[in-house]
């Protein structure tokens, strides 16, 4: 088990990555997903599934919600006396300021990287979702002798999709030769997944180099720079992945699961996705409801009419009511007539006197948290 | 409340033997409900609310699956310091050997060193059993202001039933004068709900004498109550207003589920500010397919639904496959109706398989069937 050997690192969106409405109100690891989750449950799911047990996760701004989900982290079966979640910030930097990245919460909180027991760390994003085994990841880089290993998805929709993702990109040998933005000017890309393995030493060097060399550069950076120097892998990853870095990817990651096979390869019983229960009793639906191809999460009273959407806790759609197409976060209230498409309602919104919404496939209407319509 | 000024002692040694093959292998109290809770949720979860710190429940037939379940006290929030949920079996004893717990005075009797240790004024007796949301807080606050020696709670129900019930007859200031236990002509409505709250000085005294009492079955309702009567002791019935079931039937608890149809059900599990907590899983959210109808339902997490549901309550990991139809029934934690096949007015027990195009029960069957073994589906 990778968990004797690694710790993990839960890493934060870098500070250009703006995802329009949800962002402004929590980090893009609290963001809800499929109704009863949040991004976050999945990377950490991942490294607890992988019998990890150690792991930092580093917050860039508003920690309210992160902090008050993870919690002392026994709901992701993090044994309380041996292992540790730690909540880490960037403590005397200004949030949107360009030297609040990456590489300055690592080094402002090197010392107790330092300190880890692990000989390797794994590096996972909070605003992407997938299925990974990291203790896999971490046997192959140590069998393949590389310096770092890159996890990447292989896709052939990068021109319109995978907005703010970088790709990388590989040699012959296997090995990567560089990375870079995705400016999606080609439809098949290797996308960098954002996920990292490598022993603690050369982390540790790596952030003292980047440091050294320029004070805004982030580890993606400094990796892509000794491409050169050092033996840099890839190793692909398969299965579902989404990348939550604008508005679009989002609502179409979340659509993408309501094939419900696509869902179920997500979610195998032998690796669960954790996440902090609300305790909500289960949802009710009444004589005039109609629901076709939803996920609908628990505590919902439901009299109109979902078809093709994601519900999360809490939820309220009123008579002759219509939700096409569109995510709707815990505790919205949708007043009875009105008709929603294509769109995403933030948290505790109410819907009552505007009575039809709609975005576009491409473009989702946002709707703002605890906003009265 | 005061640090442990009241304990709680959950009675959930019963088998509730006419729950048939429900019972089997689980106590009653552990025995589904609501689509997502165990029936010891609510009184556990009631604790909880009620800012009772330390519980003990006591077990005793079928007792693994329920001492394991109960011990993990964090689940209704019941593990900060001082507090928990302590699963208290019978046990032998070094000078008397191991006796089962001969009656529900009994079963308190034989632990009083673990109540001692808590050093309690009051003691809340409860039934593991019974599906209601209730402030024991408000029917402590009674107990000190009647300045009673025991405190019970009572319900009213229809006259022409209270012959099935245990009836307390008061003297119109909520002072029990008479207790009845199914009277052929009942002079009072108010049925005992098997909920006492004793000052406990006076209750350890009465059941230490009690337990060597040759004659006594040390049955709070035949034996304690009725002494503390003739004793000329102060007991208060207090009455308690809202929804409570017993679900001692296939019939009953299929009714307590259907109950939940209804919008204006008087249990409400949608009150935030009385949650009733049960185990956490780990599942996707309830799938609705693309040729699914749902009409009047109660559905948890991670049930999938491809067919048609129609009043009926589905309990986490519940599938119904695609042309399925389930109507007026239930279906228990991870049962399955295979393509093609039709429940109607049936609980499924837990993982039973109705297999495609299997015809369960009938609309106008006189008893809820019960399916406690899969059914293998047709071949064609």
């Amino acid at each position: 088990m990778a968990g004797y050997k690694a710790f993990g690192i839960v890493s934060s969106a870098d500070n250009s990555i703006h995802v329009e409405g949800l962002h402004d109100y929590r980090p893009i690891g609290a963001f809800s997903f499929i109704g009863r989750f949040r991004v976050i449950d999945f990377p950490i799911s991942n490294m607890s599934n992988s019998g990890m047990d150690r792991i930092q996760v580093y917050v860039r701004s508003r920690p309210r919600s992160i902090a008050e989900h993870i919690g002392s982290g026994r709901h992701y079966n993090i044994n309380s006396k041996r292992g540790k979640i730690q909540l880490l910030f960037s403590e005397d930097t200004n949030v949107n300021s360009i030297y609040n990245n990456d590489i300055c919460a690592y080094s402002q909180n090197l010392d107790i990287i330092e300190r880890m027991h692990q000989d390797y760390v794994i590096i996972a994003p909070s605003y992407m979702v997938y299925k990974q085994d990291f203790s896999e990841l971490l046997k192959s880089h140590i069998s393949s002798g590389a310096d770092v290993t890159l996890l990447y998805h292989k896709v052939d929709n990068a021109k319109e999709y995978f907005q703010n993702c970088k790709i990388v990109n590989i040699n012959r040998q296997k090995g990567i030769s560089s990375l870079e933005k995705n400016l999606g000017t080609a439809k098949e890309r290797n996308i960098f997944m954002d996920t990292y393995c490598m022993s603690k030493d050369t982390f540790v060097s790596l952030v003292k180099a980047a440091k050294e060399l320029s004070s805004i550069y982030t580890l993606a950076d400094i990796v892509n720079l000794k491409c050169k120097d050092l033996d840099i892998r890839g190793y692909q990853h398969r299965g579902y992945f989404a990348s939550l870095l604008s508005l679009s990817d989002y609502y179409k990651a979340s659509l993408e699961l309501l094939d419900y096979s696509v869902a179920s390869d997500l979610f195998r019983p032998e690796w669960p996705i954790y996440t902090r229960t609300t305790d909500s009793c289960p949802t009710q639906y009444f004589e005039t409801a109609k629901v076709s191809n939803s996920f609908i999460s628990n505590g919902c009273l439901i009299e109109g009419t979902i078809e093709n959407s994601v519900v999360g806790r809490g939820v309220t759609i009123k008579k002759g009511a219509v939700i096409k197409n569109s995510i709707i976060l815990a505790h919205v209230t949708i007043e009875e007539g009105v008709y929603i498409e294509n769109t995403i309602v933030d948290k505790w919104a109410r819907i009552i006197h505007v009575k039809d919404i709609r975005g576009t496939e491409d473009h989702p209407q946002y709707i703002k948290r605890r906003d009265t319509l | 409340m005061a640090q442990n000024e009241m304990l709680a002692m959950i009675l959930a040694g019963g088998r509730g033997s006419r729950l048939k093959d429900l019972t089997n292998k689980v106590a009653k109290p552990a025995v589904y409900y609501g689509g997502k809770y165990r029936i010891i949720d609510f009184p556990l979860s009631n604790c909880a609310n009620s800012g009772i710190d330390t519980v003990g429940v006591l077990t005793q037939y079928e007792s693994v699956l329920l001492n394991s379940y109960v011990a993990n006290d964090g689940r209704w929030g019941l593990d900060s310091r001082d507090s928990g949920v302590y699963v208290l079996t019978p046990r032998e004893k070094a000078d008397e050997g191991l006796d089962v717990y001969r009656g529900t005075a009994d079963a308190i009797s034989q632990n009083i060193d673990f109540i001692d240790n808590y050093n309690p004024e009051y003691i809340l007796v409860l039934s593991g059993d019974h599906i209601y949301k209730m402030n024991y807080a408000k029917m402590l606050a009674y107990h000190k202001e009647m300045g009673a020696d025991a405190t019970i709670a009572v319900r009213p129900v229809p006259m022409k039933e209270a012959s099935r019930f245990g009836i307390m007859n008061t003297d119109g200031k909520g002072r029990i004068v008479e207790f009845e236990e199914k009277p052929k002509k009942p002079k009072s409505n108010l049925a005992s709900m098997g909920i006492y709250i004793f000052s406990w000085k006076l209750m350890r005294k009465m059941l230490v004498e009690d337990m060597n009492n040759p004659n006594s079955d040390h049955d709070f309702g035949k034996d304690i109550i009725p002494r503390m009567l003739s004793e000329k002791r102060n007991l208060f019935a207090y009455e308690f207003k809202g929804y409570w079931k017993d679900v001692g039937t296939i019939d009953s608890l299929w009714e307590a589920n259907m109950d939940l149809l209804d919008p204006k059900n008087e249990l409400n599990l949608n009150d935030s500010s009385w949650l009733i907590y049960t185990e956490d899983v780990s599942i996707l959210p309830q799938y609705i397919g693309k040729e699914a109808k749902i009409k009047r339902a109660y559905i948890t997490q991670g049930v999938r639904v491809e067919g048609s549901v129609t009043n009926s309550v589905l309990f986490t990991g519940a599938v119904v496959g695609k042309g399925a139809k389930v109507v007026d029934s239930v279906l228990m934690p991870g049962a399955v109706v295979e393509e093609g096949a039709t429940v109607t007015r049936a609980l499924v027990a837990e993982n039973v398989r109705i297999g495609k195009k299997v015809k369960i029960g009938s609309r106008n069957s006189e008893e809820i069937e019960l399916v406690a073994k899969s059914v293998k589906g047709g071949t064609k």
